[in-house]
């Protein structure tokens, strides 16, 4: 039984080290016994990484001569996991009893048993919590007396929660068992099933589930043979033993080993060598110290944080500093979506744009709510397709009406009345040159070249009406 | 162990502990409840007359004790001690097993060289996710919350084409233990949050730094408390530096101000943590996390080694151990003597701080995230009022950079703490004043909340406002 450490340091030194700090009849032992013979049978001992939960099995790791790791109360199946995906070679084990997995572990519980990664998880259900001194279990009976059901369990408490049923019905596992230790046919069993749940992870096949009925004398306040007799004729009838699922899957677990690659990381990254660079060097284009800040302001699916991405990529692209800052209403379409952009030749200090030099508004209600934030000799353009009556503006600004989404529809594609809108604010203040703004277009396009000339179009089209309306 | 050996059993009396599950599964009645307290136990062990014994192997299957019944043959070299068993220890009667294992080694990280690339423009989280791509980081467990979901998403994105792992948890509980659980493997894991879901992962951090698991938490703050807003607050800062769970707890807080410290300090995060054992915080606010701007990537990425106390589930780190308990008080007061010896050093040596203008400075501001940009612009324009300002950036939040701030006082008249919260950042630097004995100057405030962000001209009314109350 090598997977046993032989001597069990938590009791020191002397006769007292070679037994487990288990009450006398205690199922956990049975269990562990049946833990120990599985690694030992599938040769697994080195690659073996045990999850002890809390609960009375928390020092399983003085047994276990295996990798160990403590968990905190009900996150084992989350600790073994996180195990499992940074090395896909061990074989992790969660060991759980059921205050740990049926109770404050719930959610692990079934969210990683859905997930189906391999991962074998020990369920010691003895119906009582050990460690804290026998209270409710979710697993306890109606009717059982605890600490903290004294007249005994109502409904109302809660029923007996069905673990390995729960479980089974799941996608994830390919295999869940509930099994007993009150007599030796059980404990045959218990053993196989325990082993199988074990090589089914070693195999690559999924994700297994044992639920163990187990004894605890002390709790029940009975003797070990009373406590198998207790399990055999109240807990089996409300926890039926027997195989809950069992599929026939292939190994199928197997995963690369992490790429360190550095190109890899850098296309992913979407890095360019500088080398690869179409562009040319950056030309600096004069903002003067204070730079330039704007806000574009529509509703969403207006365009406005692409616009802004784009300034802000033209903007640094041409050695600038810049900045873009969303903010959005909680709807995901048609609620408000503002964008903050800032330009500065060194450094952007204020990323908002609370007084911005230049507003683009999409829509009425943000005209209405930014006009009078854009200081004198400040650029308010506006979409007077959507915008038919602009109301009262502030005056010593430059106020201009274009049919961002007129000219849009015109071109066939109402999407692009951001482009539209980008082109006449380029037009009007010069604040990036144009091939600049291009050049960005089509770095985010790179990947969606048929896209390009619609949208070359628009901002063309948005300059020209800006031409058109000085002429 | 096979039950169907046809072996007889043996019992070492010193491992039995009397339950008796033995006694009623032997079809020979050749096993008994004892009638003597065994001395060394003060228990009562079976008594087996093995006359009639068939060697069925029910008995051994029955015990719940690792070392309790076995076979003959296991313990053949017991017997012919068996008479003189009561008074000797078996260590010094069999010797300790060896623990077969090659040593433990550890495997040390590398650095590969990175083209030159082209500045990107990334958002915030998504230069933090990048940071970590570059330092190796290829095991994200997260649960979406705005502002700091595009970080997740990217991982999502990024880490299945570098053979790594990205997981939505169940919650933010799950995502924290599915990186203590790939922290203990020994490889490096992070998450994306913010505020809500950061106060959900305090417990997991506090067994982290129980355990000395490292990991990288980046919270991008939002507006609290209760589910609050999604806009920039800072007031996560007394939870990161001194509320990260139960017990007594630290990590080093590291506070970025642009998109490019966003990628820096998230690979600096990394090295952090592995080289102290510990998680290390990152805390942007709701802008920094949403704010798109220049970013330049470093010369060279990491790929992580493996250290030599991680349990990950081969031969070589076999015996080792991750855990939080100490049950022996004196066992549990040492270790937190060494966190504190560990807390210290990281105090000594890690404080942070970006120095602005502050040779001279009379006034000197701190503020940390982006409200430091908007006092950056402040200082500038304070300067140009003829005030003598500086800005003292802290980077590290915990430990405050208390050094950088006592070399400035001599010259400095005034401090004004600027911040998106209600003082937290303030109470870091009184308690780093008091602790360090320095009695400060005057110290006023500028502080907004909800959301709202202090702006450059309510930071230099704050200026201004001082050099009044001096005269």
């Amino acid at each position: 039984m090598s997977t046993f450490y032989d001597h069990f340091e938590r009791h020191g030194k002397g006769l007292a080290n070679r037994v487990t700090h288990y009450c006398p009849g205690c199922g956990h032992g049975l269990a562990h016994r049946d833990l120990a013979a599985a690694i030992d049978e599938l040769g697994v001992q080195d690659r073996t990484v045990l999850i002890s939960p809390v609960g009375c099995s928390v020092f399983a790791y003085y047994y276990f001569d295996v990798g160990n790791t403590q968990a905190a109360h009900g996150r084992a199946p989350a600790v073994a996991l996180g195990h499992k995906l940074a090395n896909p070679d061990a074989v992790v084990i969660s060991y759980q009893g059921d205050g740990d997995l049926a109770s404050i572990g719930l959610a692990e519980t079934i969210s990683i048993a859905q997930l189906g990664i391999p991962i074998t998880v020990i369920f010691i259900n003895n119906g009582i919590y050990g460690m804290t001194g026998g209270q409710m279990a979710p697993t306890s009976l109606v009717g059982q007396k605890t600490s903290t059901s004294p007249e005994g369990r109502d409904s109302a408490m809660g029923q007996p929660l069905r673990v390995a049923e729960l479980i089974a019905q799941l996608d994830g596992p390919v295999y869940v068992e509930r099994v007993a230790l009150y007599d030796a046919r059980q404990r045959t069993k218990a053993r196989k099933a325990i082993a199988k749940a074990l090589r089914l992870q070693v195999e690559g096949r999924g994700y297994a589930f044992v639920e163990v009925l187990s004894e605890c004398p002390t709790h029940l306040k009975v003797t070990p043979d009373a406590a198998e007799a207790w399990i055999r004729t109240q807990m089996e009838p409300v926890f039926p033993l027997g195989v809950k699922k069992d599929s026939m899957v292939e190994p199928w677990f197997r995963r690369p080993p992490p790429s360190f690659d550095a190109e890899t990381v850098l296309a992913l990254s979407g890095a360019e060598p500088t080398q690869d660079r179409a562009e040319g060097p950056a030309r600096r284009h004069r903002l003067g110290a204070r730079g330039r800040s704007l806000k574009l302001a529509g509703a969403g699916g207006d365009g406005a944080q692409t616009a802004a991405l784009l300034l802000a990529r033209a903007a640094i692209a041409e050695g600038f500093d810049a900045t873009h800052i969303p903010s959005y209403g909680p709807e995901s379409r048609g609620g408000t979506s503002y964008a903050d952009v800032n330009i500065a030749e060194e450094e952007v200090l204020n990323p908002s744009a609370a007084e911005p030099d230049v507003l683009v508004a999409f829509n009425a209600p943000s005209l209405a709510r930014f006009a009078s934030t854009v200081p004198e000799g400040g650029l308010i353009l506006y979409d007077s397709t959507v915008i038919t009556e602009p109301g009262e503006l502030p005056e010593r600004r430059r106020v201009l009406g274009v049919p961002f989404t007129g000219i849009a529809v015109g071109l066939k594609q109402p999407m692009v009345k951001n482009l539209v809108a980008l082109g006449a604010l380029q037009a009007a203040s010069a604040i990036l040159p144009a091939p600049r703004i291009l050049g960005a277009l089509r770095e985010v396009l790179k990947h969606k070249r048929a896209a390009l000339p619609v949208n070359e179009a628009a901002f063309a089209a948005g300059q020209a009406a800006v031409a058109q309306a000085r002429a | 162990m096979p039950a169907t050996a046809r072996e007889r059993p043996f019992l070492e009396p010193a491992y039995c502990k009397g339950c008796l599950r033995c006694v009623e599964v032997c079809p020979k009645d050749c096993i008994t409840p004892g009638t003597a307290v065994y001395p060394g136990t003060g228990l009562i062990p079976v008594e087996l007359r093995l006359d009639a014994c068939n060697g069925c192997g029910l008995c051994i299957a029955a015990c719940p004790e690792p070392f309790g019944l076995r076979t003959q043959s296991e313990t053949a070299h017991v017997e012919h001690a068996a008479q003189e068993y009561l008074l000797q220890d078996p260590t010094e009667l069999f010797g300790s097993k060896i623990v077969e294992g090659s040593p433990i080694r550890e495997r040390p990280a590398k650095a590969i060289p990175l083209q030159e690339c082209a500045p990107l423009v990334l958002k915030g989280t998504y230069a933090s996710a990048i940071g970590a791509v570059l330092a190796g980081c290829r095991h994200v467990f997260g649960y979406p919350i705005t502002p700091s979901t595009e970080g997740a998403e990217l991982m999502a994105k990024m880490l299945p084409k570098l053979g790594g792992s990205f997981v939505q948890a169940v919650s933010e509980v799950a995502a924290v233990n599915m990186m203590y659980g790939a922290g203990a493997a020994g490889v490096p894991s992070m998450t994306f949050t913010s505020s809500p879901g950061f106060s959900l992962m305090l417990e997991g951090i506090s067994y982290m730094i129980g355990a000395e698991v490292p990991g990288v938490f980046v919270n991008v703050m939002r507006g609290g408390p209760g589910l609050g807003n999604i806009g920039p607050e800072q007031a996560d800062i007394k939870l990161a530096c001194r509320g990260l769970g139960h017990g007594n707890t630290h990590a080093l807080v590291l506070a970025p101000s642009t998109p490019q410290e966003m990628l820096d300090l998230t690979m600096e995060a990394f090295a952090l943590s592995f080289r102290y054992r510990n998680p290390v915080v990152i805390l942007g606010d709701g802008y920094l996390g949403q704010m798109t701007g220049a970013v330049r990537l470093p010369s060279r990425m990491f790929r992580p080694g493996l250290p030599s106390w991680c349990v990950w589930g081969d031969r070589a780190h076999r015996t080792n151990l991750i855990c939080s308990i100490m049950l022996a008080e004196p066992d549990l007061e040492a270790h937190n003597l060494r966190l504190n010896a560990k807390y210290a050093a990281i105090c000594a040596e890690e404080q942070r701080a970006d120095a602005y203008r502050c040779e001279d400075a009379r006034v000197l501001v701190i503020a940390c995230n982006t409200p430091s940009r908007m006092a950056k612009g402040a200082v500038e324009a304070a300067r140009e009022h003829g005030i003598a300002a500086g800005l003292l950036r802290p980077i590290t939040l915990w430990p405050f950079p208390i050094d950088a701030l006592k070399e400035l006082l001599p010259h400095v008249e005034h401090i004004i703490v600027v911040e998106a919260s209600p003082g937290q950042l303030e109470d870091e630097m009184r308690l780093a004043l008091s602790h360090a004995g320095i009695q400060p100057p005057p110290i006023t405030s500028v502080r907004r909340l909800g959301g709202m962000l202090p702006q450059q001209a309510e930071i230099l009314a704050g200026i201004r406002e001082s050099q009044e109350v001096r005269v």
